[in-house]
């Protein structure tokens, strides 16, 4: 029978939207790539990351925070599923400064955005001293921190694994290794694919990440995203060195500790460079110098998709009724979100959330 | 940061000899190499061992001395106890050796990195006790231990030698329990003409065989089911042969069946790479000359493709000449005179090549392990745990290792690469190449974040301003 949606792309944002429409009862097809993929849903830092988001769209703060407030109940029913605990801690998260006036501009920006949210911006600022006491390990050229306590958490590559088991189970169909090339509309969709074989369904979601980048116009869209390059490094596994994730560093559940992050503009190049684990490390060390001894195991490099102004992009398509672009460079963050709320909007249900901010045509030459 | 014409990693047979030829070119040469004495696997610490155990280790292990000894002159650079983890851009290597990290940069780059024993995932094969038959033989050449109690399992020539080496030490292998059958001989004769050129090869296997009998030695051919067994270490190992199951008592279990192409620093460059049906292993793609799809990194040796240590030797010449006249150290004149004997040598050395693949296969019980059996040690992932992922849609190593953790550990997928790859082929009906390897980043070997960080030009708050 022909799907409801098809989704294309199946990393962890097509899969957390083909999850919420399986849960809502729709019939779901999602066409994933191959092993060499861009994949940034297994390339990620995995944090659920409220701080720093949204400081001149407070919308987007919303959004985001709505997304953390949701991935409790979204993260035990997936565990409860799968029988797969998903190592979400979102007990508040950290952004660490070495230097007192960086740490100043920041709380300067997070105040700004506090009063543009009605004051409901919950954030703390540390000195070192009352960082120590948080974190006994930090080193002595930590200036401070600011303690956000809506950050959190979780394992990204098991979060992968529950989504691409529970969407099975829930009767959704994965094809992987293929690739779309082309997208005709009328009475539904019909798309083809790379090796020849076509694929109808009634609506389409572009879940693609920068694949949108080919495939988006062939829609009706603009799909303005860019890869941003990210390296992270990872250590062996190590007793517990920190309590709270931050932006650049967190002990994973299985006893690892992950450094990032790094922001590149270097087109498609997913390599890593010694020139910037060098530097990252050099940064990790600062903050928690016990890590000096600590082995270095693995490192790699993923593909953030970026927007212009780094926002989402949540887009109906002009051209195309029924086609959805779903693209964001927080997936992991924003997974509670596209599977519990992405649904209404894609139905435009009375409980939609609203999602004007993100359409793509902010970004068109007026 | 160092510079150099050309930069070797490793100094086995082609990476001494490459470094040799292209000292002779007039080339410098930088030797980088894990071990504190040169001779890589084959002929590993011969300087010093030779003279102690050379008649126990056999002519074959004795033929490395020249190598290493040719070693000493102004042009070579050696840094013995290298441990290569980053290489970038095809020719920039950083190493750590002694605690302290090191840069070098050469014109053009030769991978010598040589061969590692392929992994051999049985029942049991986990337990204390066990080990490759190639780390049995270290213990023998660098100490001269010897177990009194041990098994041989497995299949090729090394185990024979090893089995040998053991006899001649005093402490024959209990069983030698072979898993090659009559079948992959009358098949392997379909290269006959490729074992008869390598006539004096064939005869070093029949007296090794020969030496075996004289030591008592009980051969059990065409093994099957085969299992270790034993509460956290080895006991014994079962298995089927003859038309029954036998049961031999042991406290050490040599495994080995072959050798595959150590290709880690080669994906790690990112040069191309095919699959040899016939050796059952991934190896880079190289021209005549040694040449990867890079221009700048040549690949010889084991490391290249399996043909062994003459072979190596000579290959390792080969890629040096070819480096010389890239480099203008020679010119085209030189380079076809001194590499034409070379090449007929090299020819008569692989022709066997074959024949010796056909003969002695892999374990096919190991190349596709049953479910419960661990193949990742690092990450404890069992081969069910991989046929799963394929039914989630897992159809590479790289998906596999996001979905389960399989290759991410410290060895960085060296042991269970292949065989990862090998499953999901299987599970889903694709050929090796289409199935690929894991993608293989540095750190090769793991380093320090201190030793990382000491690298860094850029201060941690210039980072923080470009967040």
């Amino acid at each position: 029978m022909q799907p409801d949606y098809a989704i294309i792309g199946g990393g962890v944002v097509g899969l957390s939207v083909a999850w919420g429409l399986l849960k809502r009862g729709f019939r779901v097809l999602v066409l994933d790539g191959g092993d060499r993929t861009y994949r940034a849903s297994r390339g990620n830092f995995g944090l659920i990351w409220v701080q720093s988001k949204g400081l001149n769209e407070p919308a987007y703060a919303r959004w985001t925070r709505n997304s953390a407030a949701a991935w409790a109940g979204f993260a035990a029913e997936l565990a409860d599923a799968t029988g797969m605990p998903l190592g979400l801690n979102q007990a508040g998260g950290f952004d660490y400064h070495l230097d007192e006036a960086a740490l100043e501009r920041r709380v300067a920006q997070y105040e700004g955005l506090k009063a543009a949210l009605g004051g409901d911006y919950p954030f703390e600022v540390l000195g070192h001293n009352a960082l120590k006491r948080e974190e006994p390990n930090i080193g002595p050229r930590v200036a401070g921190a600011i303690l956000h306590h809506g950050d959190g958490h979780v394992n990204p590559l098991r979060l992968l694994r529950a989504l691409a088991g529970d969407v099975r189970r829930l009767g959704g169909e994965v094809r992987t290794g293929v690739e779309v090339i082309d997208v005709v509309h009328g009475d539904g969709f019909t798309l083809t694919l790379a090796d020849g074989g076509t694929v109808r369904a009634a609506r389409v979601v572009l879940s693609a990440g920068l694949g949108a980048m080919t495939l988006g116009p062939k829609l009706g869209f603009l799909a303005p995203v860019r890869p941003q390059r990210g390296q992270v490094l990872v250590t062996e596994k190590l007793p517990k060195l920190m309590n709270r994730p931050s932006g650049i560093i967190r002990q994973v559940d299985e006893g690892g500790v992950q450094i990032g992050d790094s922001n590149e503009e270097v087109g498609f190049d997913d390599g890593v460079t010694l020139e910037t684990a060098a530097a990252i490390a050099a940064r990790a060390v600062a903050v928690f110098p016990a890590l000096e001894r600590a082995q270095l195991v693995r490192s790699w490099a993923a593909l953030r998709i970026m927007s212009p102004d780094g926002l989402p992009i949540y887009q109906k398509s002009p051209t195309m009724p029924g086609a959805s672009l779903v693209t964001c460079h927080s997936g992991i963050t924003l997974a509670a979100a596209h599977a519990r709320f992405l649904p209404d909007w894609l139905e435009d249900t009375a409980e939609a959330p609203d999602l004007e901010v993100f359409r793509e045509d902010r970004f068109a030459v007026s | 940061m160092t510079a150099a014409d050309l930069v070797i990693i490793g100094a086995g047979p082609a990476g001494m000899a490459a470094a040799r030829t292209a000292a002779d070119a007039g080339l410098s040469v930088l030797l980088l190499d894990e071990q504190p004495r040169p001779g890589g696997q084959i002929y590993r610490d011969v300087e010093r061992v030779a003279p102690v155990r050379g008649a126990l280790l056999g002519e074959d292990y004795t033929a490395g001395l020249p190598l290493a000894r040719g070693l000493d002159g102004d042009r070579i650079t050696r840094v013995p106890g290298a441990t290569v983890w980053s290489i970038e851009n095809g020719t920039r290597v950083a190493w750590t050796a002694e605690g302290r990290v090191r840069q070098a940069a050469g014109r053009r780059l030769l991978l010598a990195t040589g061969a590692l024993e392929r992994p051999m995932p049985l029942p049991g094969w986990t337990l204390h006790g066990v080990m490759t038959a190639g780390a049995g033989q270290i213990l023998l050449k660098q100490s001269g231990i010897v177990s009194g109690n041990a098994v041989l399992v497995g299949a090729g020539p090394l185990l024979y030698l090893v089995a040998a080496q053991m006899a001649r030490a005093g402490s024959p292998p209990r069983a030698l329990v072979e898993t090659q059958t009559p079948r992959d001989l009358s098949a392997a004769f379909r290269h006959g003409s490729g074992a008869l050129r390598g006539w004096r090869l064939m005869l070093k296997g029949i007296g090794l065989l020969a030496e075996l009998r004289r030591a008592g030695v009980p051969r059990h051919r065409a093994a099957r089911s085969i299992a270790i067994e034993g509460t956290g270490r080895a006991e014994a190992v079962c298995f089927q042969s003859g038309g029954r199951r036998h049961r031999v008592t042991c406290d050490t279990v040599y495994l080995h069946h072959g050798v595959v192409p150590n290709t880690q620093a080669s994906r790690a460059i990112g040069v191309e790479h095919r699959w040899n049906a016939g050796q059952h292993a991934f190896e880079p793609v190289t021209d005549a000359d040694g040449r990867t799809s890079l221009r700048t990194v040549f690949a010889a040796g084991d490391g290249a493709g399996i043909g062994g240590a003459k072979a190596a030797e000579l290959a390792g010449r080969v890629a040096a000449l070819a480096i010389a006249r890239d480099l203008g150290a020679i010119d085209d004149t030189a380079l076809a005179a001194a590499t034409r004997p070379l090449r007929h040598a090299l020819a008569r050395e692989r022709a066997p090549r074959a024949f010796i693949d056909a003969a002695y296969p892999p374990f096919a019980e190991a190349l596709l392990p049953a479910d419960d059996t661990i193949i990742c040690r690092c990450e404890e992932v069992t081969a069910g745990a991989i046929r799963g992922f394929a039914r989630l849609g897992c159809l590479g190593p790289n998906q596999a290792k996001a979905f389960g953790r399989v290759g991410m550990g410290p060895c960085q997928g060296r042991s269970c690469g292949l065989t990862v790859s090998a499953i999901l082929a299987r599970e889903n009906g694709r050929t090796p190449e289409e199935t690929g390897y894991f993608r293989i980043r540095p750190p090769l070997k793991p380093v320090t974040l201190g030793e990382l960080a000491a690298l860094t030009a850029a201060d941690e708050n210039e980072i923080d301003r470009r967040r």
